[in-house]
């Protein structure tokens, strides 16, 4: 047995729609389960409030990250068939501000608006009518900013090989980083709290 | 669930004049179990697809679906429609991400109705009206969907996705999107807090 | 030791692990050794291509005809040779750019080229890098010329010859060739039109060609 099962094509594209449909499901009720359908705790990750977003996305980054690795290590999984988005870093950088500008002004990203649109949250609502604007806007500028777009084009390119790293080495920095982050978060948390206990009082 | 969420919930039913008369919605799990939950979800779409999660996707292939139907000469000149809608030999709208957001959608629905955490309602802070709630959220969205499609990726799609596999531009959208986030967090502090 | 283990958090335990198995991977090795050519000079030079790993230019027509779809046919010429003519159904993959391919291990792959040179180097490389149904097109595109395009009539053949030609007639005129006579072979043997490759669907990979696939959101 070889994974990727898709890339070895042990069902077709049908089946893989109804597998689409499993993982989504299981992604919602992830998401939903981290309380990530409200945009007041993913915004409060913003003000130090509330780290949760920040600690399921590590620990879901470290999980994934490790089991994707080991399985590659054995031999189960071709690495080199899992599909890796190219790299443009210009276009990725600002689009990445904008991203997060619009993160903290709209409460939600486009994952989590699907979740807390499921949950009856009018605000989610209108905020995927937005981004239903913003891509059409987007597609309409389109060719002006063709060239800015596929600026900067790095090819597929890894955090391992872009630094002549081994990959190992990485899995093993991105784990201290994430314990790293979370004992930041637990700290901050607990004195953001003690803070704003005093000021109630 | 922290106490200064729960103090926000209270602010918001207290700001909206009437007490929610519910069942009680159980707490938010430990978020590092969700964590690896999601890892795992995310594990499995990589063996078994060899591909990640994704959420701004569909509705990229929505946009362009729909401006070629109603422009199809329009959208025929367009890279970025014509990548979406694809060479016609496949229906555009049988794609994977598209039934991945259409499971986001039941799967949040049926964990938010066990838990009892379906309700309608406008998530913002106390000190914002309602309507100024809703314009941000349209911008905050227009914003978000922009810039995820000139990144080539939302949160699912680069941050989580390819940051498991150590892709380098999505460790750089996810760091970008940190800094963005902060960066605005104080003008937008009357939102949430 | 037990009792420490039992006085953690589930938080710190999750820590732990993380910590343990990210420890390990310091050591563990390259996820991408399946992918890089591990080359074991003994069993290189056992392996030749043998008669099994050949599959003869009649069978191919015939399976093409058939729309039997189950592998994938590479050619290993240039680009502008591709361009001119080359087997209908074939992608083009000239040899020094088949290790970036989007070839799959699991596949059937059938290698062709001019004559049998390149796709036995080609053989070679595709087996060290654990590729499993390997195959080369017996005589190449030459042999695919001589016996599927522009068979010859056999001269004063016999009955079961004659039939056969008669089904090969059909073949090279399925694949737009001509059969070709004796007197017809000394005289026009350089003027031998090749069908244009537009006609049949052919399909290019590289460089301008198929694109790939988008799995991004």
């Amino acid at each position: 047995m070889n994974a990727p099962f898709f890339k070895f094509e042990y069902f077709n594209t049908d089946v893989s729609l109804i597998i689409a449909f499993a993982i989504g499901i299981a992604f919602g009720i992830a998401l939903e389960k981290g309380g990530f359908g409200r945009a007041t705790i993913l915004a409060s990750q913003f003000y130090f409030t509330n780290m949760r977003v920040l600690k399921v996305m590590f620990t879901a980054i470290v999980t994934a990250m490790l089991g994707l690795y080991f399985f590659s290590v054995i031999g189960f999984v071709d690495l080199s068939l899992v599909y890796l988005t190219q790299t443009n870093m210009l276009p990725m950088v600002v689009g990445g501000l904008v991203a997060g500008v619009g993160f903290v002004i709209g409460g939600y990203c486009p994952g989590t608006s699907v979740v807390a649109f499921a949950t009856g949250k009018i605000d989610a609502v209108v905020y995927v009518l937005g981004m239903i604007f913003g891509i059409f806007v987007f597609g309409e500028m389109f060719p002006s900013i063709e060239n800015f777009f596929n600026s900067g084009f790095m090819g597929n390119v890894t955090i391992p090989s872009y630094f002549n790293l081994s990959y190992g080495l990485v899995v093993f920095l991105v784990v201290l980083m994430a314990i790293g982050a979370f004992a930041a978060a637990e700290w901050g948390e607990k004195k953001m709290s003690e803070k704003s206990g005093k000021e109630k009082v | 669930m922290t106490s200064i969420t729960k103090i926000l919930t209270h602010a918001f039913e207290k700001d909206e004049g009437h007490v929610h008369i519910h069942i009680k919605e159980k707490p938010y799990s430990n978020p590092y179990l969700v964590g690896v939950g999601l890892g795992l979800v995310l594990l499995a779409a990589f063996v078994i697809m060899g591909r990640g999660l994704g959420a701004s996707g569909a509705l990229s292939t929505a946009v362009a679906v729909t401006v070629n139907k109603i422009a199809p000469k329009h959208a025929a000149q367009n890279n970025f429609y014509k990548e979406y809608v694809g060479d016609e030999t496949t229906n555009p709208l049988m794609d994977w991400l598209i039934f991945q957001t259409i499971g986001v959608l039941v799967g949040g629905f049926i964990s938010g109705t066990v838990s009892h955490r379906v309700k309608k309602g406008i998530e913002k802070g106390p000190r914002i009206s309602t309507r100024m709630r809703l314009v941000y959220a349209f911008i905050g969205g227009g914003l978000l969907g922009w810039g995820a499609k000139l990144a080539r990726g939302c949160m699912s799609g680069q941050a989580l996705s390819g940051g498991a596999v150590l892709n380098l531009g999505s460790w750089v959208f996810m760091m970008m999107v940190f800094v963005g986030g902060y960066a605005a967090a104080y003008f937008m502090r009357r939102q949430w807090i | 030791m037990k009792k420490f283990l039992e006085n953690l958090t589930t938080n710190q335990k999750l820590g732990g692990v993380a910590l343990v198995l990210g420890f390990i991977a310091l050591f563990a090795g390259d996820p991408y050794g399946g992918t890089s050519i591990k080359v074991n000079e003994k069993d290189l030079a056992l392996s030749t291509v043998g008669n099994a790993d050949k599959i003869s230019v009649n069978d191919l027509a015939d399976w093409i005809i058939k729309d039997k779809a189950d592998f994938e046919l590479v050619d290993l010429r240039s680009e502008e040779k591709f361009n001119e003519y080359s087997i209908p159904n074939s992608q083009c993959i000239p040899l020094t750019q088949l290790s970036s391919s989007e070839l799959l291990r699991n596949q059937k792959i059938i290698l062709f080229s001019d004559d049998d040179v390149a796709s036995s180097q080609a053989w070679f490389i595709l087996k060290s890098k654990n590729y499993k149904g390997v195959y080369i097109l017996d005589g190449g595109l030459d042999a695919w010329k001589e016996k599927v395009l522009f068979p010859k009539a056999p001269v004063n053949g016999i009955k079961d010859e004659l039939d056969q030609f008669e089904k090969m007639k059909e073949v090279a005129k399925y694949f737009g060739g001509s059969v070709q006579t004796d007197s017809s072979i000394t005289e026009t043997k350089t003027q031998i039109k090749l069908p244009t490759s537009k006609s049949s669907n052919t399909k290019t990979t590289a460089p301008t060609g198929k694109k790939k696939k988008r799995e991004g959101c």
